[in-house]
């Protein structure tokens, strides 16, 4: 009942009031307002632009060809496509598994303007690519070999590659998962360790801090942190883990280092490999990949912990259409994020879509009855994005 | 671990052909031609004992059907003819005397190895080598034999391609259960695509009928169901087949099973599928009918049971009997639904054959191919019947494993069954483990999980912590069901392989508890125990347990 009464309340007369809150100023009244997709496509690969209705829903828009090819799978919490937004650019970026190419697209003319290309080392054959982005540079974690390339943002959305660095896990692990904020770059390995590495320089610098994860430990391995969210402050990264329910971590780097991180077991559904905050950092969202449904959790930015908040149903055609759910993004940069994108992998990949409530310590998520919206371009999606980006 | 192909497409499909590649199988018709779609379902081959011993040579070959699926096969010469897949029988305190060569030569495959594989160090067994696709061995399911070198070892003995092959010596014990077992390749990493493409036949320990006289005169049937995918370790389109005969996933043409009117025979039937559960049932008229339980695994039962349902896991057999159906109904051999868990394989229905009623029994292929059977071996009879002496039935107090029921056990142990997602390709991690002990995947140069002596009898509680149904199998012996989640069975069977259920995500996890029985000194050595679905069993779902003499 209550997502009836706000639907009708911000959705009806008065729509204009709502929306001028709801979709955030930082989308602008006129500005391009796109959710972004890796299409991962075994061939030519792609990217596919939705356009966001005033309702939240999407609708498909158009691809631009990145080139040879995706592998339609991978690692869940990868991101394959990130948003670049500031003053001077306007990018998405998007990784091509197969080649290792990252490739640059200009989201005012929705055209590719550059790309570049790593070491011979540098592919995502086996388990994708993960990007992430700041102004100056796009960090680059290729499945293969175990690199993090750094690639130079130029001006028009086009890339330099400078260099690529090895790593590892504790264990052994290849990187499955990075993630940026300000001088800090964190690393997930699909071993259950962690590391975090200063990119102060632009080139990452291990900080010394690799470490397996409590989740890890107290599960015998059974539980490793996968994927990767960061407060807007830097003080907390956030892991997403890999497990047999809704688990997820919490380190402290306010030092600039990881800390020991805090495991929260919260119910939920199986497996939690992806997750995201909400602008206003009182969610968290959790794709529960390997159920059919999506967790929110609530979040104590102050002091990083986390406690149950609410789960959805089960998502519209699991099983029939798709099998894991991946990337999160969100409708607006404000508040909870009004409507929350979940990204569908399977034969009919596509983008789930539900309506966020959060008000009084409960929350709820529903899903609309537009949704989902298909991916015709996509054999298997893992990775979206949101134009604009939430603003960290 | 999935199987469908919606929870599979992309990657592990993409690196298949493209990375694997499946190149390294030229297409030669090394493989005898399978029997058509919807005919007369045939028994394979026997090859019996002769004055105590059973000497025959097969060769591991391969080729690629018209509709593109891989064999690899068990080639059996007889002159200018060649058999798949023989069954071989003995008896009781025979010797098995089998010559395996390799016959996947091609110098320019693409090991595995180079990608994850790696040959275990130390002794080796047979030609050494790196363990590739086309290195191969053999496992005798569920033979309670030695696990040293040229008997059932699967640890050390390579044989790989070009070499003058290998022979196994193994010493069926005078008090071997009597039953059906079965052989496949076990090399670890590439099982899965060789008993994929066919590599299995069954194994019989004659007898039966000394400790269940109500198997007496019947006429037996052994039925091999295999399972094949259009690409091994690629999701996507497989099929069943009964004595290589494909079955089809609907009501349309399907295999033939002949009985005459009034009779009753005697099946005898493995699972030597990849990955299947199979509950299996005989319908008449759409009316699942009464079977006689005879034996599980190849260990009869104490007593005949009455069900219409028997449940095999991967690797698992039933040995029972089934009446003919009545004049003018519809009869099929079937099997059911059978649910795995959210992250489990779809083991879906469908039947495997339908049941005609004949008055001719109908020949086997094989043994047309052969009117002059050649030594060493003494080939079959089509569709042998049990012998019809009526003999007392013997106690089965001498078999193995009597008395463990009221063995005390030395020792209790709690392993687990987990798996792991970080993305689509499956579970990224397969791990069976000893409570307390660090999950690990198996390395074939790892010491083993478990060290225990001859002489001892253990209690282990197998939990399943993963969220599909895993089949615990364990090399050299049997073992006894004594609980299934905590509760007292009905039945106290012993088996070699036994299902545990998948854990649905909340709740205690699902449990088998069985009693394990080391006293044998025959079986001391290091040997094995793992999943049985053969993807999990490659990919590291498997630790080695050592037995002291």
């Amino acid at each position: 009942m209550k997502i009836c009464i706000r639907r009708w309340f911000c959705r009806g007369a008065a729509v204009l009031v709502c929306l001028s809150v709801a979709t955030g100023f930082a989308a602008g009244a006129s500005g391009p307002h796109y959710v972004v997709t890796n299409d991962d496509a075994l061939y030519l690969n792609g990217v596919t632009f939705y356009t966001v209705g005033a309702n939240g829903l999407l609708t498909l828009q158009q691809q631009v060809q990145t080139g040879l090819s995706g592998i339609a799978g991978g690692y869940f919490s990868a991101n394959r496509v990130v948003v670049l937004d500031n003053e001077s650019e306007e990018c998405i970026y998007a990784s091509n598994a197969l080649t290792g190419e990252i490739v640059g697209i200009n989201v005012s003319t929705l055209a590719v303007s550059g790309s570049a290309f790593g070491s011979t080392t540098d592919t995502g054959i086996t388990n994708g690519v993960g990007l992430a982005v700041n102004a100056q540079y796009v960090y680059a974690g290729f499945s293969d070999f175990s690199t993090i390339g750094t690639f130079q943002v130029q001006p028009g959305c086009s890339l330099t590659f400078v260099n690529d660095i090895s790593v590892s896990g504790l264990q052994g692990g290849v990187v499955s998962a990075i993630a940026i904020h300000g001088n800090i770059l964190i690393v997930t390995y699909n071993d259950g360790s962690i590391e975090s590495f200063n990119i102060s320089s632009g080139t990452p610098v291990s900080n010394g801090d690799k470490q397996n994860s409590t989740g890890y430990l107290k599960s015998q391995g059974a539980t490793y942190p996968n994927g990767i969210d960061i407060t807007q402050d830097g003080h907390y990264a956030i892991f997403g883990d890999t497990s047999m329910t809704t688990s997820i971590e919490v380190s402290d780097i306010s030092s600039g280092k990881l800390t020991k991180t805090v495991s929260y077991d919260l119910g939920g559904s199986i497996n939690s490999s992806n997750m995201m905050l909400s602008p206003d950092e009182t969610l968290l969202y959790i794709a529960n990949t390997q159920g059919d449904r999506v967790t929110a959790a609530f979040f104590n930015a102050s002091t990083g912990a986390l406690s149950t908040g609410c789960t959805s149903g089960k998502l519209k055609n699991y099983v029939s259409s798709w099998s894991y759910l991946a990337a999160l993004g969100l409708e607006t940069t404000t508040g909870t994020g009004e409507v929350l994108y979940v990204a569908e992998y399977g034969a009919a990949s596509g983008i789930a879509m539900l309506q966020v409530t959060s008000a009084g310590g409960t929350c709820a998520l529903s899903e609309l009855s537009g949704s989902p919206v298909a991916d015709p371009n996509s054999p298997g999606l893992l990775s979206i994005g949101t134009f604009p980006p939430r603003s960290f | 671990m999935f199987r469908s192909f919606k929870m599979h497409a992309g990657l592990r499909c993409f690196l298949g052909v493209t990375v694997c590649g499946f190149s390294f199988l030229p297409a030669l018709a090394q493989c005898p031609p399978r029997p058509q779609s919807a005919t007369v379902v045939q028994d394979a081959l026997s090859l019996y004992s002769q004055n105590g011993v059973l000497n025959a040579s097969l060769a591991l070959g391969h080729s690629i059907d018209a509709g593109g699926f891989t064999h690899f096969c068990y080639k059996y010469q007889q002159g200018t003819n060649t058999a798949e897949a023989p069954t071989l029988r003995l008896n009781q305190g025979d010797h098995l005397l089998l010559n395996i060569t390799d016959d996947l030569s091609n110098p320019g495959a693409q090991s595995r190895s180079a990608m994850d594989m790696s040959a275990p160090s130390g002794a080796t067994c047979g030609d050494g080598g790196p363990a590739t696709l086309q290195s191969t061995n053999v496992h005798f399911h569920g033979l309670n034999v030695s696990p040293t070198c040229h008997s059932d070892d699967v640890l050390t003995t390579l044989i790989q391609p070009g070499t003058p092959g290998f022979q196994y010596d193994i010493q069926i014990p005078a008090n071997e259960p009597p039953g059906l077992y079965w052989y496949h390749p076990h090399v670890h990493g590439f099982t899965e695509f060789q008993v994929n493409g066919g590599a299995a036949g069954a194994l019989i320990v004659e007898g039966m009928e000394k400790y269940r006289p109500e198997v007496t005169g019947l006429t037996e049937r052994v039925f091999v169901i295999r399972q094949q995918f259009l690409v091994p370790w690629v999701p996507g389109p497989f099929n069943l087949t009964l004595n290589f005969e494909t079955t089809v996933p609907f009501e349309g043409p399907m295999p033939i099973i002949q009985m005459k009117q009034g009779e009753k025979q005697f099946w005898r039937v493995a699972n030597a599928t990849l990955q299947d559960f199979m509950p299996m049932q005989v319908w008449f008229d759409n009316v699942p009918q009464k079977l006689q339980l005879i034996a599980l695994d190849g260990y009869p039962l104490a007593e005949p049971r009455s069900v219409e349902t028997i449940l095999l896991p991967p690797a698992g057999r039933a040995e029972f009997t089934v009446q003919a159906p009545p004049p003018n109904s519809y009869a099929l051999f079937t099997i059911l639904d059978y649910p795995t868990g959210p992250t489990g394989n779809p083991d879906t229905a469908q039947p495997l054959a339908v049941i005609q009623l004949s008055n001719a029994p109908a020949k086997s292929a094989a043994q047309a191919a052969a009117p002059n059977p050649p030594a060493p071996a003494q080939t079959s009879m089509p569709q042998a019947s049990m012998p019809r002496a009526s003999l007392p039935q013997t106690s089965m107090d001498h078999l193995k494993f009597a008395g463990l029921k009221n063995a005390t056990p030395t020792t209790q142990r709690n392993l687990y069954f987990s798996e792991e997602f970080a993305g689509t390709n499956g579970p990224i991690q397969f791990y069976v483990t000893v409570d307390g002990q660090k999950q690990k995947v198996f390395d074939p140069n790892e010491k083993p999980m478990i060290t225990t002596h001859v002489g001892a009898v253990e209690d282990w509680t197998i939990e399943n912590r993963a969220l599909e149904t895993h089949a615990f199998h364990i090399h050299q012996i049997h073992f006894m069901i004594l609980e299934v989640n905590g509760q007292p069975v009905a039945n106290q069977d012993l088996r070699d392989t036994i299902e545990i259920p998948y854990w649905s995500g909340k709740g205690p996890y699902p449990s088998v508890k069985v009693r394990m029985d080391f006293r044998d000194p025959t079986i001391a050595g290091t040997f094995v125990f793992h999943c049985h679905i053969l993807l999990h069993e490659d990919l590291g779902m498997m630790h080695k347990i050592q037995v002291l003499p």
